[in-house]
Formats: structure tokens, C-alpha cells, sequence
């Protein structure tokens, strides 16, 4: 659990959430397409079934830099809207490339903490970093407006099936 | 070490005889995954055995994203890409290619197409010409002058059923004047031509009197990635390992150092995440980073963004 006391009230201050997955998404390889998935199967330890980041597959952008803590990674609804909103770009679930897009889940909260997604349970290592060749595959301009939200980097500790609208939620 | 992917992995999947000296090599994912879109008239490089790089024109619909058919026209006396790729790549064969690049701009108000191709420099308007058709917009002519039987015959033979081919042959008929192809200047109509360097001389002249942006052309070898105006080729010299790498003007640092075989440990390339730092010892960097303070500069910076404003920088490599 998320908590803070503030020092002025001594009001303890709890962030309560509860997300919903909305998206999931894989590639086989660096550069293609993201497809769509009604599910996916996450593995503990290891990754996605049939994603570029699954260990021993060893074919993603990153993959020269192996990397435990990257099996599977989240990406905020939000921040597609945030930028329409702010930067009127429309970027679409499967652009960011990340594997999951939750709505209501705070990433940025997170490091450090374990979570429940779906049936899985997985440790979040470390906010993703935006990477410049993303430019170059969808040809908008958004590796700037996706510094610090680009999404959250997580370890698989329990693995099994995650579906569309599946639950997210705090493990505490 | 195992340097970052740098390109999009295929296979060649079927090899076909396209006539006059043509191969046409179909590309598809290992996995027959859906490949990077691409516009109609866009092309790709082939990264070939021995570390050759050619661009091709690709030759299908954009609309189908399952594959990459190019056209290859074996140059004897050419460069040795044609070569290589005609009499040692075979069906089941690996190919590195980079992302599809270019294409032509059909924007709505453009109603109607002229299109002149000269020999193989037909490729690009087969997927120019299957989009056009495709979403609607068939009022496109597309000239192909050539020597003898057309290259690609069989890709030819819906455009000559729907009436959209006008083929000139050479040898038999006087060529064409190229003026009398495009006609005059009317705003509704855009060009493109493609073909050796006399004919787009040709084609040059005679739509001069064209707005630019109703004009393409695409060049055998297309010109390089527009970069940024002010940038300047440059050289790295490696104090430690004695090595001089040039450095075009508009590549990167990193870019030059990885196709030398130096491995850096790059993550986000565009100058944010700290881990492409190297030192350096002579010379003067442009910075272009988001991480380095100013003491750090003094001594190190950023390959993946960085630059430099002298014909010479040392690093401590
Ligand atoms: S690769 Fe991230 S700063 Fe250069």
C-alpha cells in the first residue's frame, strides 16, 4: 500500500486504485507491427509467450542489453489522451509498443512495488525510458512528450493468462 | 558482443523471373508477422552479405503488410549488390532491411496521374499505381518506355487490362517526347518519373514550368535522408584503439561508432537516459544532451546525440 503522512495534519494518505487491463499487445521482433491480443500468456521468470523481450528469444530492440526486470511491460491509457490533449497527437494503443495498456493503474507509483495483473503477480523494476527509434517507426514526434510516462518495466513473479479487462491491483 | 538489431529481419520466401534480367525477390517475416507499413512508391534498403547496402523500390500494394516484393535487375557492371543478390541468395535465405523509407505524396486534391518510368524505374508506380487503384483514384496514366519486351511483364498485365499502361517501345517506335507525355501545368494533375539520369534530365526540363510539390522523382540511388542543413561530416579519431571513423554529416556518433563494430551500451538514442556516455579528450562537442551538467561536459558526452563543430574530435576509446 501507498502510504504517506502528511506532516502538517498527521492525515495519513493512502493512494487507492484499482485498474483495468484495456489492450495487450506483442511483436516477435524489433521493428514489426504490434498485433492485438485477446490474451496473453506470461511466464514467470521468463516473459510473454512469443513476444521479442521473452528470454531465449532474444530478438527485441533492447535485446543486446538483456535485461531480468524488462519481461513485460505496462503502458497508461492516460497518456495517449494526455497527448491528444496536450500535444494533439493521436498515438494508438499498439505505437507505444509496450506490451499492456492499463487505465487507472498509477505506473509511476509503482517501482519497487508488486501488483496484480490479472491472475499474474509481477514486480515493477523500473519506469521505461522512451527510445528514440520509436520516432522512426511511427513518424510522429513523441519521444519528447514521452519523457518520464513511457511506461513501466516489470518482472514476472507468478505468471498465467492475462485477458482484456482483466483487474489490476495493488499486491500489498 | 552482440551489437543492438539494427534492421528489420526477412527471409526470401519465393524468387520469380521477372524477364529481361529481373529477379523479383518476395520478402516476408520468419514468422509471417505483419511487416512495417509502408506509402505506395516507398522503398527499403537490403542489407547484403559483406555488409553491401542497396535500395529497392518496393513493388506491391501497401495494403498487403505480409510482404516486401522487390525487383532486381542483375547490373554486371554494376556495384556487385544485383550480382550478389541474383546468383547467391536463394529461396530460405536471410535478408536484414531497414525500415521503408520515402514514397510519393498523393494528396486529395491531385485527381488525376502521369506517371513516366523508364525501364526497371517502373517499380515504384506498381505500388503507387496498386494503392491508387485500390481506394478509388484511377485516373492515373502510367508510360513506360522501354527497349524491346517490357521488364516485369507479368506484374504489367493488370495495368495494361484496366488501360492505365501505355508501353513505348524503343525498338520499335521513335521514344516519346516526355513534354508531350505530361502535357501543361494543371493543378489537379501530379507527375512522377523514375529511370535513368537522361530521362529525368528530360523530365526535369520538361516540367519545369511545374509547381514543385505536383513533381516527383525517384532516383536509382536515391538521394541521402534529408538531414538537418547545417550539419557536417566530421571525423572520430580513437585515441586507444588508433582507429579514424568518418562521420557523415547528419549520422550519429553512435551510428558511426556501431558500423566500426564498437559496442556502446545506447538504450533511448536520443540523449536522455545517461548510457552512451563516453569521454572525450580533444576537439569541440556539440552536446545536443538532456543528461550531462556543464563540469560534466567538460570531459565527456553523449554519442548518440552529440556532434561536432570542428573537422576532428578524440575520444578515449
Ligand atoms: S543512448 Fe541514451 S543518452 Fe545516449
Amino acid at each position: 500500500m501507498l502510504d504517506t503522512l502528511d506532516s502538517k495534519t498527521a492525515t495519513p494518505v493512502t493512494l487507492a486504485w484499482t485498474g483495468v487491463v484495456r489492450h495487450l499487445h506483442i511483436t516477435p521482433r524489433a521493428f514489426l507491427p504490434m498485433r492485438a491480443m485477446a490474451e496473453l500468456q506470461l511466464i514467470a521468470g521468463k516473459g510473454i509467450d512469443s513476444d521479442r523481450y521473452m528470454i531465449g528469444r532474444e530478438e527485441g530492440f533492447y535485446s543486446s542489453k538483456p535485461e531480468e526486470g524488462r519481461q513485460v511491460t505496462l503502458f497508461e491509457i492516460e497518456t495517449l489522451l494526455a497527448l491528444k490533449r496536450d500535444h494533439n497527437i493521436d498515438l494508438a494503443p499498439e505505437e507505444h509498443r509496450r506490451n499492456v495498456t492499463v487505465a487507472g493503474v498509477p505506473l509511476t507509483h509503482l517501482v519497487g512495488q508488486k501488483f496484480w495483473l490479472g491472475e499474474t503477480l509481477l514486480e515493477a523494476t523500473r519506469l521505461s525510458i522512451p527510445c528514440r527509434h520509436i520516432e522512426e517507426i511511427t513518424g510522429k514526434a513523441i519521444f519528447d512528450p514521452l519523457i518520464n510516462r513511457s511506461g513501466l518495466n516489470c518482472k514476472i513473479l507468478q505468471g498465467g493468462t492475462v485477458r482484456v479487462g482483466d483487474a489490476v491491483r495493488n499486491a500489498a | 558482443m552482440t551489437l543492438p538489431i539494427t534492421t528489420v529481419k526477412t527471409i526470401v520466401d519465393r524468387i520469380e523471373d521477372g524477364g529481361a534480367g529481373i529477379k523479383v525477390f518476395r520478402l516476408v517475416d520468419p514468422d509471417r508477422w505483419q511487416l512495417p507499413p509502408f506509402r505506395p512508391g516507398a522503398h527499403i534498403d537490403l542489407h547484403l552479405p559483406g555488409g553491401m547496402v542497396r535500395t529497392y523500390s518496393l513493388c506491391n500494394d501497401p495494403a498487403d503488410n505480409a510482404r516486401y516484393v522487390v525487383a532486381v535487375k542483375r547490373e554486371a557492371a554494376g556495384r556487385g549488390g544485383s550480382v550478389l543478390l541474383h546468383d547467391a541468395i536463394d529461396v530460405g535465405d536471410t535478408i536484414g532491411v531497414s525500415l521503408p523509407r520515402g514514397g510519393l505524396d498523393l494528396p486529395d486534391d491531385v485527381t488525376r496521374f502521369a506517371f513516366v518510368a523508364g525501364g526497371i524505374g517502373v517499380t515504384p508506380f506498381l505500388s503507387v499505381a496498386a494503392w491508387l487503384k485500390r481506394v478509388g483514384r484511377p485516373k492515373f496514366t502510367l508510360h513506360l518506355i522501354a527497349r524491346g519486351a517490357p521488364p516485369l511483364a507479368h506484374l504489367l498485365v493488370p495495368l495494361l487490362r484496366s488501360g492505365h499502361l501505355v508501353v513505348h517501345d524503343t525498338a520499335a517506335a521513335a521514344r516519346p517526347h516526355i513534354a508531350a507525355l505530361v502535357g501543361r501545368p494543371l493543378s489537379d494533375v501530379g507527375l512522377g518519373c523514375c529511370g535513368p539520369e537522361s530521362m529525368i534530365g528530360d523530365f526535369e526540363q520538361a516540367t519545369r514550368d511545374w509547381p514543385a510539390s505536383r513533381v516527383h522523382i525517384e532516383r536509382f540511388v536515391p538521394p541521402p535522408l534529408p538531414v538537418d542543413p547545417d550539419a557536417r561530416p566530421y571525423t572520430l579519431a580513437l585515441a586507444r584503439s588508433k582507429l579514424e571513423i568518418p562521420v557523415a554529416a547528419g549520422q550519429t556518433m553512435l551510428s558511426a561508432l556501431l558500423g566500426v563494430g564498437i559496442d556502446i551500451p545506447a538504450s533511448c538514442c536520443g540523449g536522455i537516459c545517461g548510457s552512451c556516455k563516453v569521454d572525450w579528450l580533444e576537439g569541440a562537442p556539440i552536446h545536443r544532451d538532456r543528461v550531462l551538467s556543464p563540469t560534466e561536459r567538460a570531459r565527456s558526452l553523449m554519442v548518440c546525440v552529440a556532434e561536432s563543430a570542428e573537422d576532428r574530435l578524440v575520444l578515449d576509446l
